[in-house]
């Protein structure tokens, strides 16, 4: 206890009582019955990232000006931060807790920007720090999966081939995307600063039963990635014919630079990306096209902005129509008879069943048919020994298939597709071969490296796993988590767009990128959710003094001394960075 | 120079020549012009002050504690409900012995709700142990303010200004602004005795032992007394700079006078022209105005009234279950004196009720006309 001041009389007492010395004998921490904890969780955004990308961290890190760092950190988890940041559906903004406040975070631009700007300022990765393994690991299929598992593996320091049957890589990405969506010299520096790491690569290398068997031996594991590049025929009279050609070998014709004659009237089927990316290549190449789904709007599969766009472009979509045969005269197609459907109840998996309107068929005169109405993998190549489920490699969590070192993912493996996915596959496959090579499993580490309760999984947290400093819990933080007291209301910043003008006659790219102003306004939006970013509101709020500043970067701490567990630091906490817990004494 | 401003301008332009450093304030009609005045000279640089917006008067009136006790010169104003919201922090003020100055504009408290003048409001504050002035004129407003940071400063207790709802605040008059160098000379610079101070830490306001706690209570009286003495020389160097003094009452016609009217605030103004004409008539009445009500000018009560026959004491506020507030301090100011005149307690002009000279009027015709005051409160006027 300090030295206690006594006074005689009324002339000796000071006007307001003082103290002259420390209170901090006095451990006011022995009244509490609540123990503030400091506990970042898991941001909404991270949580629904199928790439397991820390984005609330990059987003913090572009808040803060760190353009190159927070270039750095996406490269962790994923090598294609460039085409994620144009060509991803972005669920992380389906999920972003602002969308509840005002609008999502356009995470999907600064992702774009971020990637950009260490393009234009010629960032390279850190180079790696991890022993060469002596193991080799092939990759077959250079899609995002096949290059993300390429890249992952290669990190930590195996040695890696990829084989693309293709004479280029990228897969999907580079066939099935076309241009104006996703520029071609952009996706090869992407993939140029993976192959800088050292991986070796072998294209026009098709690989089937015999070349696994017999070439592989070598190899110490083996991934397959080989996508779903086959396309489902047109079931309808005439649907085999010649002249209907499939809308993924007319994205790739194009892109190897193939002549294709298209007539004005080009009739598009189908309902996904590789549909509204056809109609849109061939608006383009000068054609009338336009796009016959059999369903409603609501169950299209494509990037709802992309359907979007492809209107604004003068592209029109006939909904709840369907082909039902096809008309020629002599080799030429002349005409495409289509009936109107209604939709009915939902059947057993939560479909609205079609039904067709008796007596709606009509002609439409077409000069060309292009056929997307989906894609399934080449199944032929692959051994027997991997077993299949509705034409889908089978494999367990840890993308394991029924043959033994072989593991699978991407499109191959998934229903799933989208390139996030891929490269959440490809990265989930690199761990999950180390651990296999390491004769351990992955499930001994699913609770270390998983996101939240996400698809994603964290090489960051699987490469430093033995440092569990500013893990974050799975508990997801949502909108009601969060101190809206402290954010106000901004609109998001939209990203501009070529003219239409300017985009039919060109393959130039649509979307503009944010300038760098742009990225850090909109950046500075994000609640950070979860994730203490040192606002300390804590600190200010704490009326016993009992939260303590620390130089650097470092997190405050509690004092538990004098801490006397009011709680106001963990109300005032704008973000939900802190919690509770009961203390038993 | 000589400006036309209303009342609650006035106040905004005694602040900023008292060069005040924090105003934390929050909205109240009929006060709201006072800090929105206030905000403009801080957004257009005429005074270098940090204005805090606070979500609640007893906020506001908090923020003013925690400025104040750092150091700095301290504003706020409020009005009725404002201020009964920051009754808590009206005690603490006093007691950390902190020189805040307020304005408040008299309003009635509700319900029934009413915007309008009376002063249940300040007078609802009195032993908070604020000073309290009671204003007359938007000279006096002006004034007092700056007067009132040189008291409070000496004698560290807060300081309440008050001004009438409307007649006052929204009243234009011409006010001559005294000049920044002529002021800053009369109120130089704030230097507090106690300060909170990062560099120094001290905890303030410490738990004190009954043995103590009285002692410091009883220096609170000591200075509130003081601050008689020291209110009395403040007006005097105001005047010698200035040339305009408001000591602490005003005997108006009271020489001779059989029945002496005293009130307070811009019902003073009225009552000034009906003594004029009852004087006229050769009536012999005077008019007592109570500008400073805390602390209670003992002396300049008793030597005005001492010698009259009537006492007639106009509220326009009133202690339900007692009488009018200001009859109260006048009857026990007076009960021990060797003589002392019949005090008679008017209700009237509360809520705004206009106080006409034909009010003021009969409420001297009824003190002369009743030999012995009633017991209760004579209600004049309204539905009263």
């Amino acid at each position: 206890m300090g030295k206690q001041i006594t006074f005689d009389k009324k002339e000796d007492l000071p006007l307001v009582t003082s103290s002259f010395e420390s209170m901090a004998w006095n451990k006011t921490g022995d009244w509490r019955y609540l123990k503030p904890i400091f506990q970042d969780k898991t941001p909404p955004c991270n949580n629904s990232c199928p790439a397991g990308e820390d984005v609330q961290g990059y987003l913090y890190l572009a808040q803060k000006k760190k353009y190159k760092e927070a270039w750095n950190l996406i490269k962790e988890e994923n090598p294609l931060p460039a085409v994620c940041g144009r060509a991803c559906m972005h669920p992380c903004e389906d999920s972003c807790n602002r969308g509840e406040f005002d609008e999502p975070i356009n995470i999907s631009a600064i992702e774009r920007f971020l990637a950009d700007n260490a393009i234009k300022q010629g960032y390279i990765l850190p180079p790696i720090k991890r022993k060469k393994k002596k193991e080799k690991i092939a990759i077959i299929g250079s899609g995002p999966a096949g290059l993300s598992c390429a890249y992952q593996l290669k990190r930590i320091g195996y040695q890696v081939t990829i084989f693309e049957a293709l004479p280029a890589l990228g897969g999907m990405l580079r066939i099935g995307i076309p241009d104006y969506r996703l520029p071609k010299d952009i996706l090869e520096h992407e993939i140029d600063t993976i192959l800088e790491l050292g991986i070796q690569i072998q294209t026009k290398a098709r690989i089937d039963k015999e070349t696994i068997a017999k070439d592989m031996k070598d190899f110490h594991a083996i991934f397959i990635a080989t996508g779903c590049h086959k396309s489902i025929r047109l079931g309808i009279a005439g649907g085999d014919s010649r002249s209907v050609i499939s809308g993924l070998d007319f994205l790739k014709d194009i892109h190897f630079g193939k002549k294709v004659p298209l007539g004005k009237k080009v009739a598009v089927i189908g309902g996904g990306n590789t549909a509204i990316d056809t109609a849109r290549l061939a608006l383009r190449l000068g054609a009338k096209p336009f796009i016959l789904y059999r369903r409603t709007p609501a169950e299209m599969p494509a990037i709802k902005s992309e359907v979007i766009q492809a209107e604004n472009e003068g592209i029109e979509i006939s909904y709840l129509t369907a082909p039902t045969r096809i008309i020629s005269k002599g080799n030429r197609v002349t005409a495409l008879e289509c009936v109107k459907n209604r939709t009915g109840p939902p059947d057993s998996s939560g479909n609205k069943t079609l039904i067709e309107i008796k007596d709606s068929h009509f002609p439409i005169e077409v000069d060309n048919i292009i056929s997307a109405i989906g894609e399934i993998p080449d199944i032929s190549i692959l051994p027997e020994e991997v077993d299949l489920e509705n034409r889908l490699i089978v494999t367990d969590e840890s993308l394991k298939t029924t043959m033994n070192g072989v593991f699978a993912g991407g499109d191959v493996k998934s229903p799933l597709r989208s390139i996030a996915h891929a490269i959440g596959s490809g990265k989930r496959a690199a761990i999950a071969i180390d651990r296999y090579l390491k004769a351990k499993t992955l499930e001994d580490v699913m609770d270390t490296i998983r996101i939240g309760d996400g698809p994603g999984l964290s090489m960051r947290s699987y490469l430093q796993r033995d440092d569990p400093s500013r893990r974050k819990t799975k508990q997801v933080v949502r909108y009601k988590d969060i101190n809206i007291d402290y954010f106000e209301q901004k609109p998001r910043h939209a990203v501009k767009t070529l003219s239409i003008e300017e985009r039919v006659s060109s393959k130039k790219e649509v979307h503009l990128g944010f300038p760098c102003e742009t990225a850090l306004q909109e950046a500075g939006r994000c609640f950070n959710c979860g994730v203490c970013n040192h606002c300390d509101n804590c600190y200010i709020f704490c009326s016993d003094l009992a939260v303590i500043k620390h130089k650097g970067k470092t997190r405050n701490t509690i004092d538990y001394d004098h801490c006397k567990g009011c709680g106001v630091c963990i109300e005032e906490c704008p973000r939900d960075a802190m919690y509770m817990e009961r203390e038993e004494k | 120079m000589i400006k036309v401003m209303i009342g609650n301008h006035a106040v905004s332009y005694g602040v900023m020549l008292s060069r005040v450093q924090v105003i934390p304030a929050y909205p109240i009609t009929p006060q709201t012009s006072i800090v929105e005045e206030l905000s403009e000279f801080c957004a257009d640089g005429h005074l270098n002050a940090r204005f805090i917006k606070v979500e609640s008067e007893h906020s506001a009136m908090a923020c003013c504690i925690g400025a104040s006790a750092a150091g700095a010169r301290t504003f706020t104003a409020t009005s009725s409900q404002g201020l009964a919201l920051m009754h808590e922090m009206l005690h603490w003020a006093t007691g950390a012995r902190l020189p805040i100055v307020m304005a408040n504009v008299n309003r009635a408290l509700g319900p029934p709700w009413n915007i309008w003048n009376d002063q249940t409001d300040s007078l609802s504050q009195r032993d908070t142990g604020w000073l309290q002035f009671y204003c007359e004129s938007n000279q006096e407003v002006l004034d007092t303010v700056i007067q009132s940071f040189k008291i409070s400063e000496e004698v560290l207790l807060p300081t309440m200004l008050v001004l009438d709802a409307f007649f006052l605040s929204h009243t234009a008059e011409a006010v001559d602004v005294p000049d920044a160098q002529d002021v800053d000379r009369y109120l130089p610079r704030y230097q507090a005795r106690y300060r909170l101070d990062v560099d120094n830490p001290h905890s303030f306001g410490n738990l004190a032992t009954p043995e103590y706690y009285q002692g410091f209570r009883n220096k609170i009286q000591d200075d509130m007394i003081r601050a008689r003495t020291v209110a009395k020389k403040a007006d005097e160097d105001f005047e010698s700079i200035f040339h305009r003094s408001y000591g602490f009452t005003e005997a108006y016609q009271c020489e001779g006078a059989d029945l002496i009217l005293v009130t307070s605030g811009t019902v003073v103004s009225t009552s000034r022209i009906v003594i004029d004409e009852l004087r006229k008539e050769g009536r012999k009445v005077g008019l007592l105005k109570i500008r400073m009500f805390r602390p209670f000018p003992f002396d300049d009560v008793i030597g005005a009234l001492k010698d009259a026959k009537k006492v007639a004491v106009l509220d326009r506020a009133i202690s339900f279950g007692h009488s009018g507030i200001f009859a109260q301090e006048i009857m026990s100011a007076m009960y021990n004196q060797p003589s002392k005149p019949l005090i008679y307690s008017y209700i009237t002009g509360l809520g705004g009720l206009d106080v006409t000279p034909r009010i003021i009027t009969d409420i001297i015709n009824d003190a002369c006309e009743r030999d012995i005051p009633p017991q209760e409160s004579i209600w004049i006027g309204g539905k009263s």
